[in-house]
């Protein structure tokens, strides 16, 4: 910001530069005085303003700062002879953006263009104004106006891309393509083209409009030579031919990539794809999903003729041993995958070898085998061969291993290939119990015995055998999925701790323990292991699927809280910022960028996670505060009482989310945050390869997120329809009289009904039903939070409308109390019951019971906490005749506090059971599960090995800092981790108990002065 | 099998199992994409079969007169894919447009004094160590500035090592 100096509005440089300084170190106060001193000289300079503005702004002073700068407008406007200078408007701009009034801004520059017509930097500035504000059309025109001034390339170009915008992220119709081209084409005419860049957006306008052939003639020619690496224009020649459906050239071009660097898979897999012309990947230039591009390589071959097909594939054999022939460096992969592809398209043609097949295999395994990557390379082409072949294909592995090599790194790592596969190749399924036992310790074991092969390697580097421990961990947890024995993954845990005693820095065993850890109860734990993984910026979109759904239903909000609030912040200060990121790739030229940043803005707009955590964030801050109304009432009115999300919930149908998580990294059992195979059934399947849920995700969310966000709105309705008869009706401002209430809370408890599947009166009725034991309680149990919510509301509404006539002893007022009641106490005091021991098993049901609690029961304290509100005699507010305190609804009201406080007591006596159990005796139980009784089977079998590995280590084998490592290594630490981990979640559950407890006991006794 | 290829912003959210690596460094958003909005060309990514990313190098070119060169910010490849020389791969293609496209005189870059591994590597890869700057990384750890000449600077000048080390105020650039 110092450089921009300059005699602003006719002040002198020397004036102004102190107000800066110190705007630069941040000594805002000593700004100010400046400004003041500067201001008093200068009492009518839109610049002096527009610096005070920014002080003020800065100091977090925004309604000061705002009116300042409407100041400056204004003198800016009536004052002709200003100076319209781009340092006034730009220290404008900065202000009005930061208080997100980029019209404002845009209008000073607007009305300065206008008094200046020809000045380019003002236009400059009106052109990045547009940017901001994502308005094509109008950079378009700016742009346009700039080119006709002074005909640059680069103004050009920018008009280029403010058109290729509105066709791809605007409304704009592909017919404006032709314009930009005629300008291109006018332009290229006289001036010819001098970036590398623009010819790239050239090209792609052509090509937007299927014009290959103008695109490729264009390529050819003079202008070609604007691309200094020949592999660039070749790739794009390559495309283009193949676009237009001319395979053979296109097939050429390719060849000719391939010759020049021939580990480019990608181009040989475009290579075979023309020559068998193959338009699976042209069709249409849009590729399916940017983030999970498709990992089956699709291809189309049925339409050749038996004899093409021959002779092609042919040629591409002898094309492949050509380039096989022709390199010398022995890390290229690329040849060699090469014929398994060939291999593989045979097989899908329907002329599949299976012995050639897996003679390529093989042969790529005697090159490869060792690589850590080599099979995730191989995996697609395992899939095309049967279940049979894939045994023989293993056991040919473990033949052909023996006599291959001898650098002990090499042999491991083709002794862990030989794991893999039989985990790709779905051999696991089929394995006895004891023998996968037998494996997780062949896997352990042979952790242990290579450790010593990184005993030179720098503490931070990757140790050799390291995936070893994962792999047995995914075998420990099959073993659990099929014996429900919870010992396996307190094994599991153990194994992967002990890595990271050795070496704390391998994120997958943190990300496989961060799963483990939630699965035994043990969070915040889990929590440790997510930030040990320090996902920050961009990471926080992509890794926080991991941990985030299990907080959102846990009590740790304070955690959850930060989580939610990073993650949100790092979010909107991109949406913020990735304007000007924009403005910067126009300015530097890059016009390919432009597209791509827009494009990528949306992206990360439309994300599922963005949408969720927008919506869980005010929800928790609801839970937050639900046992203080009037705090409770600040969050409603700063979430404008729900009126934003109402509207969220309406335009739900028409949203499209985009899924940026990677889920690369999750655990085969837990494929997406939604899914969690172990909590079903032991089938016998494999998951190799991960199914696209995308579809399915997307209408999961949607749902979720149509409901959730019509909760804020049912709480402010709640309490006021609770609060409703017994006071005075007043209408502050935004809020509504009771009439009104009413019919809104009808109408969103008939929307709610809507999206559990039924009409208002039959919700109705299965409240009913399941509340007085006519309908068994599992009828409501796949949306129960959401229906105890919405019986919750419903007994609200109830409150103030007459529409409800439910016969009952106590009248039909008393009834809807009854049915929440009994609900919560039902639900509450089952779960309660049905839950295991602290240790013994896996949490599947506590995130329910902390869900009762703190949602529909949260909700119902409110809706108590109004009616009393409304009902006690305040200092101000006066109860005017009041209904009797021994009527009907006050012996409901007392009666539903006390329920409430049975259904909290059975909890509290719960959790205090199993928090105040002494540790040693948790910390036995849980290392018991490791200690089978002599027997050599069962959990424990893995644990063993890794006691005996620790407790006879070979210094000088190991070397200094692994056996340092080793002797650091505590099982009994990690019981104490696991069950810290699980008690401080209890604990949190019990403060939160106990808070509504302190409520419920308070509104018992202010009613019962009433 | 790797094709190296522009790095897009798309990648940003493809590149986790390269980046929870702890040596790797997660940058803001406004610094990945300042690099894609100015230096494109320095910024590759090398992908493998399925798409997968296998790593990516970042950088940039800078400076005037002789000290106009190319400079590496960030190389990292995926725990998968290492011991394959891709670094290498990645590290030429970045010295090859400094070379040939921009024309500079040198390519440099930065590493932890400790990170002795990285440091022989990029020795294999012909650099040398040109100074030392102190308290380079956090205020704490001595970064080395390592360079290797281009073709353009014929008397390797550039790359002459200086025979004191600089404190972080006294370099040219950020």
């Amino acid at each position: 910001m110092a450089s921009k100096f300059g005699l602003a509005g006719g002040i002198p440089e020397r004036r102004v530069r102190p107000i800066w300084d110190a705007i630069d170190s941040r000594q805002f106060k000593n700004a100010l005085k400046h400004s003041a001193s500067l201001l008093a000289k200068y009492p009518n300079s839109p610049y002096a303003l527009a610096l005070k503005a920014l002080i003020l702004e800065r100091m977090g002073k925004p309604e000061e700062a705002l009116s300042v700068c409407l100041s400056a407008k204004e003198l800016l406007y009536k004052n002709d002879t200003f100076l319209m200078d781009d340092l006034t408007l730009s220290t404008l701009q900065i202000v009005f953006q930061r208080l997100d009034h980029l019209d404002l801004a845009r209008s000073c520059y607007e009305y300065a263009c206008g008094k200046s017509p020809n000045n380019l930097e003002l236009m400059m500035g009106l052109f990045n104004c547009y940017v901001r504000e994502y308005s094509f059309v109008k950079q378009q025109q700016t742009a346009i106006k700039m080119y006709k001034l002074v005909g640059e390339e680069r103004f050009l170009l920018w008009a280029v891309c403010s058109i290729q915008l509105q066709v791809f992220c605007g409304n704009g119709g592909e017919k404006l393509l032709l314009l930009a081209e005629g300008l291109l084409k006018k332009h290229v005419a006289s001036h010819s083209l001098h970036e590398p860049e623009a010819l790239i957006v050239y090209i792609s306008v052509l090509e937007q409009q299927a014009k290959y052939g103008d695109a490729l003639e264009i390529l050819s020619g003079k202008l070609g030579s604007l691309f200094v690496i020949d592999v660039d224009r070749l790739r794009i020649q390559g495309r283009l031919l193949a676009r237009a459906g001319d395979y053979s050239d296109a097939a050429n071009i390719f060849q000719k990539i391939l010759e020049l660097s021939p580990d480019d898979w990608e181009c040989f897999l475009h290579y075979l794809g023309c020559l068998l012309e193959d338009d699976t990947n042209w069709c249409n230039g849009v590729p399916n999903d940017p983030i999970l591009p498709s990992k089956h390589m699709d291809c189309k071959l049925s339409h050749l003729k038996e004899e093409v097909f021959d002779s092609r594939m042919s040629d591409a054999s002898e094309f492949v041993q050509k380039l096989q022939a022709g390199t010398s460096d022995n890390t290229l992969r690329c040849p060699y995958l090469a014929n398994l592809e060939v291999e593989r398209r045979k097989h899908l043609y329907g002329k599949g070898d299976d012995d050639k097949l897996m003679d390529a295999l093989m042969q790529y395994f005697f090159r490869f085998g060792h690589l850590a990557c080599f099979t995730s390379d191989v995996e697609v082409f395992l899939e095309v061969l049967t279940t049979d072949k894939k045994t023989e294909f293993l056991e040919k592995l473990k033949k052909g291993s023996e006599s291959l090599s001898t650098v002990p790194t090499k042999v491991l790592g083709q002794s862990i290939t030989i794991l893999k596969v039989q985990e790709v190749v779905g051999k696991m399924y089929k394995l006895s119990k004891s023998e996968l036992e037998g494996s997780a310790v062949q896997m352990v074991e042979l952790y242990c015995r290579n450790l010593p092969l990184s005993k030179d390697l720098d503490p931070q580097e990757n140790m050799h055998g390291e995936e070893l421990l994962s792999m047995a961990c995914n075998v420990l947890v099959q073993l659990f999925w099929r014996t429900r024995h919870l010992g396996y993954f307190i094994e599991a845990i153990m194994i992967l701790e002990f890595g990271l005693t050795i070496r704390r820095y391998v994120w997958q065993y943190k990300i496989l323990l961060l799963h483990l850890y939630s699965l035994v109860g043990a969070l915040s734990s889990a929590y440790e292991c997510y930030k040990s993984l320090d996902a920050k910026n961009i990471l926080m979109e992509t890794v926080s699927h991991h941990i985030l759904p299990q907080m959102l239903v846990s009590p740790l909000w304070v955690d959850l809280n930060n989580l939610l609030k990073d993650y949100l912040k790092f979010m909107d200060d991109h949406f913020r910022e990735s304007a000007d990121l924009t403005f910067l790739a126009y300015r530097h030229r890059n016009y390919s960028k432009v597209i791509e940043f827009v494009q990528f803005k949306e992206q990360l707009q439309h994300s599922n996670q963005y949408l969720v955590a927008r919506v869980e964030a005010p929800i928790l801050h609801l839970k937050q505060n639900a046992d203080n109304i009037e705090e409770e009432e600040r969050v409603l009115e700063s979430l404008k009482f729900g009126i934003q999300f109402i509207e969220l919930s309406n335009e739900i149908g028409s949203k499209s989310l985009t899924f940026n998580e990677d889920l690369q990294s999750r655990p085969w059992w837990t494929p997406t945050s939604e899914k969690n195979y172990l909590l079903g059934p032991f089938e016998g399947i494999s998951f190799f390869p991960r199914e696209n849920m995308t579809k399915e995700r997307e209408a999961n969310v949607l749902r979720v997120i149509e409901r959730k966000s019509l909760l804020p709105r049912m709480i402010y309705l709640s309490i006021r329809s609770a609060s409703a008869l017994l006071k005075e009706n007043f209408e502050v401002n935004g809020s509504l009289s009771d009439p009104k209430i009413s019919s809104e809370l009808k109408f969103l408890l008939e929307r709610y009904a809507k999206l559990l599947g039924f009409s208002l009166s039959d919700s109705i009725e299965v409240v009913l039903g399941v509340s007085s034991g006519v309908k068994p309680s599992s009828t409501i149990d796949s949306d129960l939070i959401d229906w105890l919510n919405f019986a919750v509301f419903l007994n609200a509404w109830n409150l103030s409308s007459h529409e409800l006539a439910q016969p009952d002893l106590d009248g039909y007022k008393a009834g809807s109390w009854h049915i929440v009641d009994s609900l919560l106490k039902k639900y509450i005091s089952e779960k309660v019951r049905s839950m295991d021991p602290l240790i013994c098993s896996p949490w599947v049901d506590l995130p329910i019971l902390v869900q009762l609690v703190s949602e529909p029961l949260a909700w119902h304290g409110l809706v108590l906490q109004s009616r009393v509100r409304s009902s006690l005699p305040s200092g101000k507010r006066k109860k005017k005749g009041g209904p009797d305190s021994t009527s009907p609804p006050f012996h409901a009201i007392r009666e539903s506090i006390q329920s409430s406080c049975g259904a909290i007591e059975d909890v509290m006596k719960w959790l205090r059971e199993q928090i105040n159990r002494p540790e040693d005796e948790n910390l036995e139980t849980t290392l018991s599960f490791l200690q089978g009784k002599g027997q050599n089977e069962g959990p424990g079998q893995v644990f063993k090995i890794v006691e005996t590995f620790s407790s006879s280590i070979n210094d000088t084998q190991l070397g200094d800092w692994i056996s340092q490592a080793v002797k650091c290594w505590s099982p009994v630490d990690v019981a104490r981790k696991i069950v810290t981990g699980k008690c401080t979640v209890l604990s949190e559950f019990l403060q939160m108990c106990e808070s509504k407890m302190k409520l419920l006991q308070a509104l018992k006794q202010q009613i019962a002065q009433v | 099998m790797t094709t190296i290829r522009r790095f897009c912003c798309n990648d940003l959210l493809r590149f986790a199992s390269v980046n929870l690596d702890h040596l790797t460094e997660t940058f803001n958003m406004s610094f990945y994409m300042t690099y894609l909005a100015r230096w494109p060309d320095y910024f590759h990514v090398a992908e493998g079969p399925g798409n997968r990313i296998m790593g990516y190098i970042m950088g940039k070119v800078e400076g005037q007169g002789e000290s106009w060169h190319g400079h590496v910010t960030a190389v990292t490849v995926a725990p998968e894919y290492r011991r394959q020389q891709l670094a290498k791969k990645l590290m030429n293609l970045l010295e090859e447009i400094s070379d040939k496209i921009d024309k500079a005189y040198f390519v440099d870059l930065f590493v932890r004094a400790s990170n002795t591994p990285a440091i022989k590597m990029y020795e294999k890869l012909g650099y040398v160590i040109y100074r030392r700057v102190l308290r380079y990384y956090s205020g704490e750890e001595d970064g080395l500035d390592m360079r290797k000449a281009l073709s353009r600077d014929v008397d390797k000048k550039s790359i002459i090592p200086l025979k004191r080390p600089i404190t972080p105020d006294e370099l040219e650039y950020d």
